[in-house]
């Protein structure tokens, strides 16, 4: 049985064990997938567990570590991927009902890379139904559970990576990003997410929600882990038609590099709308802790921030082009709530999609601006913690406003980390974003603010 | 959006949903167009959409 030590020790910690030999990846393994049966009955984190392919990936690692390789930091690092990147010869379900017998013959290309890297493949982790719906009672694959309170969500659509995370079954996991999916779970999991700038990482192989906002990004519990994955995940991909050709600089040696005198913008209008005042203090406390430790703080205005409200067109009108054929011929299949917003995109019209497309040129334009006068934008990542599940199932529960939907129009790479809890022990956490491809950046405020503070190291009483 | 212009863009799109759900539907959509019914298009006459990024630009050249 794993020890809550070892199950929520970080990458950099468990890579140095492996390579002095200290640990074998096929112990270290086998110990993860005794947690995740002793524990995922109850989370619901895992779709499919892949025993056999984890134990035979740990025993290519341990076999690579016996002739010396030690290049790759994720070599022997037990991971996770959302149930919408595509692997060869295993189910992946996309959280539907459609494709719940689908098994791919190739993998996508974040999986690849990952797995290149000799990272060991534990399963396949539950997703909101095609990374839009929620999985309701009744529904064919059970919604992830949050550890910190199983009576609530862990966010969506990477349910199952925020959930595993949080809970020590795995030390990095794969989520997508079209409004929010791997921040959000970040958010109310206490775990740290990376949605990096669109074009950074391939969505090759990964199910389409809405082309021009969906982005692939690294989960883990901490930046410094985020940093890992993503050095091994970024780069071009012909495969992904909007790939970038941008180099790919190094992630994790400037992590150290601290904050002082870096500028901070914090915009007030809308992402302080509707916000629980424990969130709103919270993210004081954080900004308060960034000032200390060297950061310039000031206030930032984003001219058409209240335009950002037009991603959901752009999101039900991309989702419904995409998913059309099957709503019309296998509605069905699609879970009631699902389907309803996925039709709600049929009734955009085509102006109204364009005119969607331009508010999203001016808030780009309008953000670029500001991120010429600061390094980086800090904001709450959720005005909200985590939701019942009680608030969720309610049929009049609507389409809640995020504050990371604004960087899926803009394609900005944003950060979502831990920063304190509520009263009631649930996580808070900020969210960092920066200039396109400057992931550096905001992953170097990040890991600044995590090294001054303790909040990695809570973990749910499971 | 009223529930008669709702229904009236269902029957041109060729979609149904069910009544007891319109309401909602309506909600978000009526949410989801407001920063777009809100727009003077005259006044935006040099935005073009933007629907790709910086894919295939040389290095270094994000499109700002």
């Amino acid at each position: 049985m794993a020890s809550d030590e070892l199950s929520y020790a970080t990458i950099r910690d468990i890579g140095a064990r492996l390579r002095r030999r200290a640990l074998s990846p096929v112990e270290l393994t086998r110990a993860l997938l005794e947690r995740i049966e002793r524990l995922d009955p109850r989370l619901h984190a895992f779709v499919t567990v892949t025993a056999d392919r984890a134990l035979a990936d740990a025993k290519a690692a341990e076999a690579a570590l016996g002739r010396g390789d030690i290049s790759s930091p994720l070599l022997g690092i037990p991971v996770g991927y959302k149930d919408i990147y595509a692997t060869r010869g295993i189910l992946t379900t996309g959280g539907s009902a459609l494709l719940a017998d689908w098994i791919p013959t190739e993998d996508a290309t974040c999986v690849t890379r990952l797995q290149r890297a000799g990272a060991v493949m534990l399963g396949k982790l539950i997703t909101h139904e095609f990374a839009f719906g929620i999985q309701f009672p009744g529904h064919r694959f059970a919604a992830a559970k949050n550890p910190w309170d199983l009576e609530r969500m862990p966010g969506g659509s990477s349910s199952g990576s925020g959930a595993a995370l949080a809970a020590g079954l795995a030390f990095g996991a794969l989520g997508s990003d079209t409004g929010g999916s791997i921040r959000g779970p970040a958010s109310f999991c206490g775990i740290t997410g990376l949605k990096p700038t669109y074009g950074r990482c391939s969505r090759a192989g990964v199910l389409t929600l809405s082309w021009t906002l969906d982005h692939t990004g690294p989960m883990a519990r901490t930046v410094e882990d985020c940093a890992y994955l993503l050095q091994a995940l970024a780069g071009h991909d012909a495969a992904d038609p909007a790939s970038s050709r941008e180099p790919v600089p190094d992630y994790v040696a400037p992590l150290s590099r601290g904050v002082r005198g870096l500028r901070v913008g914090v915009p007030r209008e809308y992402f302080f709308e509707g916000i629980d005042p424990e969130v709103e203090k919270g993210f004081e406390q954080a900004l308060a802790t960034l000032r200390q430790l060297g950061a310039a703080l000031e206030d930032v205005q984003i001219p058409s921030i209240q335009a950002a409200g037009a991603y959901t067109a752009i999101l039900l009108a991309e989702a419904f082009a995409y998913h059309e054929h099957d709503l019309r011929e296998h509605p069905e299949r699609f879970g009631e709530i699902l389907r309803e917003r996925m039709l709600a995109g049929a009734l955009i019209t085509a102006s109204e999609y364009v005119q969607a497309q331009r508010l999203r040129t001016q808030l780009r334009a309008d953000m670029n601006a500001v991120l010429r006068r600061v390094d980086v934008l800090a904001t709450p990542t959720s005005p909200k913690t985590a939701p019942t599940f009680t608030t969720v199932y309610d049929p009049e529960y609507g389409f809640p406003r995020g504050n990371t939907g604004p960087f899926n129009m803009t394609g900005l790479p944003a950060l979502a980390l831990p920063c304190g809890f509520t009263a009631a022990g649930l996580p808070l956490s900020i969210q960092i974003t920066g200039r396109p491809f400057d992931e550096a950046t905001i992953l170097r405020v990040g890991h600044t603010y995590e090294q001054a503070t303790s909040w990695r190291t809570r973990h749910p009483n499971l | 959006m009223t529930l008669e212009e709702l229904r009236d863009r269902m029957k041109a799109a060729r979609v149904e949903i069910a009544e007891n759900r319109l309401e909602l539907v309506r909600r978000l959509l009526t949410d989801a167009l407001r920063p777009i019914h809100a727009m003077d298009s005259r006044k935006h006459r040099t935005l073009e959409p933007a629907v790709t990024f910086d894919a295939g630009r040389p290095r270094g050249d994000h499109g700002q």
